[in-house]
């Protein structure tokens, strides 16, 4: 059975499930840009307000942040980047090494928007089909020219769907090559081109056979109109967000 | 007399490294038929199965479907004759059951009432109508096989081709596929399953096709074929090789 991953769909009744796709993908860009300006406390008062819409799409926390602990080390490093770099007053030294009060508070702050920005993401995604993703991709792209719109949400969809696949495909290759002492490899690079060029094989050989099977069932662009079964409630959350991005981007 | 359905005259295949995948084959399928395509790794069943639903086209030869050439109405020969992959996880597009199963009749643009009532109508003949929500990954190996089989039979075939559906199943989904092939032809669907493992399915077939570096071997019934297999490669059914003849493998 394949892996959950932390962007896989999870079915349910939340709020977040039944509002409409186009919806959803308004409101995530909009906050994510207006991310970008805010400050400290904004961004705590968006964090508790994440922690409620994440509470009632059902998810576990806990297990989420387990998922992405690789992503939360690489936080780190960007916030010790930050505190190491950023000139102002010194709070600790050591040698070269200098520790600034601005540093730790902009490191903080960079280090709380790409996690509420992700966090924000795996929402979206956990409540949200790939079949939704792609009708809303296919929605904003139709009135842009020169943008095969279908083909770019089928590519959209098809990798968030194949995302759980992919990854089981890693764990096998990943265990078969420890079950043959693959540890014993000390040399990270070494280590992944192990991992990396037989997996991109079979994703190759995957890609080549989901062509053949979609092929096979008469697959065109000219396909049937995606359909949109709003809640209802699109328009309060729409108007919501807003008043939210600029309280975000303002305070 | 019974309806011809699959006309094949002298077609060969030839891939770009110039291995000559299928040579000269000629043979009709009939309305009802039970076919088994055996022979071992390498002897061109997939090759030729795969043009049977026009995924390859013959270099030399003709190929006709209900009378139709398959070079000039590929959507027809896709319709009339479906095909299930060895592999299920690579051929499943849809995030949940239900839009797995649509997934074809999108493709022929039918409208949204009608593949909705007809995904139901399927779903609910194969006894999956209670997993319609579910993500086909989740599913067991004989539900996702399942799922494939409800994916092809939604677009009304003719005929149903499985390439190996038996591979990487345990005892229980066997059963549940084998039971649902045997319903499929009991109910006037042609089948024709590649198989190198005969005695699952032998007790059902009506003819046995054994193909060898791409030729045809031998064709005809299974009684009069079971006891050559072995000579092409492919193993005999214990049963028979007792003395006790063709046997049912399924209780």
């Amino acid at each position: 059975m394949a892996q959950i991953t932390p962007f896989t769909y999870r079915q349910g009744e939340s709020i977040l499930h039944l509002l409409d796709p186009r919806c959803k993908f308004f409101m995530i860009c909009l906050v994510s840009m207006s991310l970008l300006s805010a400050h400290l406390l904004a961004c705590f008062f968006y964090g508790v307000i994440l922690f409620f819409f994440f509470k009632n799409a059902g998810l576990n926390i806990f297990s989420t942040l387990n998922h992405i602990k690789y992503f939360i080390v690489l936080l780190f490093f960007i916030f010790a980047a930050r505190a190491l770099t950023v000139k102002g007053d010194i709070i600790f030294s050591f040698y070269e090494l200098t520790i600034t009060g601005q540093g730790l508070k902009e490191g903080t702050l960079v280090t709380l928007k790409f996690f509420l920005v992700m966090v924000t993401g795996i929402l979206f995604a956990c409540t949200t089909k790939s079949s939704g993703v792609k009708n809303a991709v296919q929605w904003f792209l139709r009135p842009i020219p020169f943008i095969p719109e279908k083909r770019v949400a089928v590519m959209i969809s098809l990798s968030l769907s194949f995302m759980p696949i992919i990854l089981n495909q890693a764990k096998e290759i990943s265990e078969a090559q420890k079950a043959r002492c693959a540890d014993l490899q000390k040399n990270p690079v070494k280590k992944i081109i192990r991992l990396v060029l037989p997996l991109l094989k079979k994703i190759f050989l995957s890609a080549d056979n989901l062509v053949l099977a979609m092929e096979s069932r008469c697959y065109s662009d000219d396909r049937t109109e995606p359909e949109f079964l709003p809640s209802g409630r699109e328009i309060y959350f729409i108007g919501a967000s807003i008043i939210l991005s600029l309280g975000l981007a303002w305070f | 007399m019974t309806k011809k359905i699959i006309d094949i005259t002298s077609i060969s295949h030839t891939f770009a490294d110039g291995y000559k995948g299928i040579n000269n084959i000629s043979l009709s399928i009939y309305k009802g038929e039970f076919i088994i395509l055996a022979g071992k790794n390498g002897s061109g069943k997939t090759t030729f199965l795969r043009h049977l639903n026009g995924l390859l086209l013959p270099d030399s030869g003709q190929l006709f479907v209900n009378g139709n050439d398959v070079k000039k109405h590929l959507v027809q020969t896709r319709r009339a004759i479906g095909m299930v992959f060895q592999d299920t996880d690579t051929q499943i597009v849809g995030d949940t059951v239900f839009d797995e199963v649509a997934f074809g009749l999108e493709n022929l643009k039918l409208s949204r009432t009608k593949i909705n009532d007809k995904v139901t109508k399927v779903l609910k003949n194969l006894n999956l109508f209670h997993l319609k929500n579910r993500a086909p990954f989740t599913l067991s190996g004989g539900e996702k096989r399942k799922l494939t089989i409800a994916g092809i039979l939604v677009m009304d075939p003719q005929v149903i081709v499985f390439d190996e559906p038996f591979s990487n199943l345990d005892y229980p989904g066997t059963i549940q596929v084998l039971t649902t092939i045997i319903d499929l032809n009991r109910s006037g669907h042609t089948i024709i399953i590649a198989t190198h493992d005969v005695e699952t399915v032998i007790y059902e077939a009506t003819r046995i096709i054994i193909m060898e570096d791409g030729h045809i071997k031998e064709d005809g019934v299974p009684f009069d074929i079971v006891r050559l297999l072995e000579s092409y490669g492919v193993k005999e059914p214990s049963t028979s090789k007792f003395g006790l003849g063709i046997q049912p493998w399924r209780k």
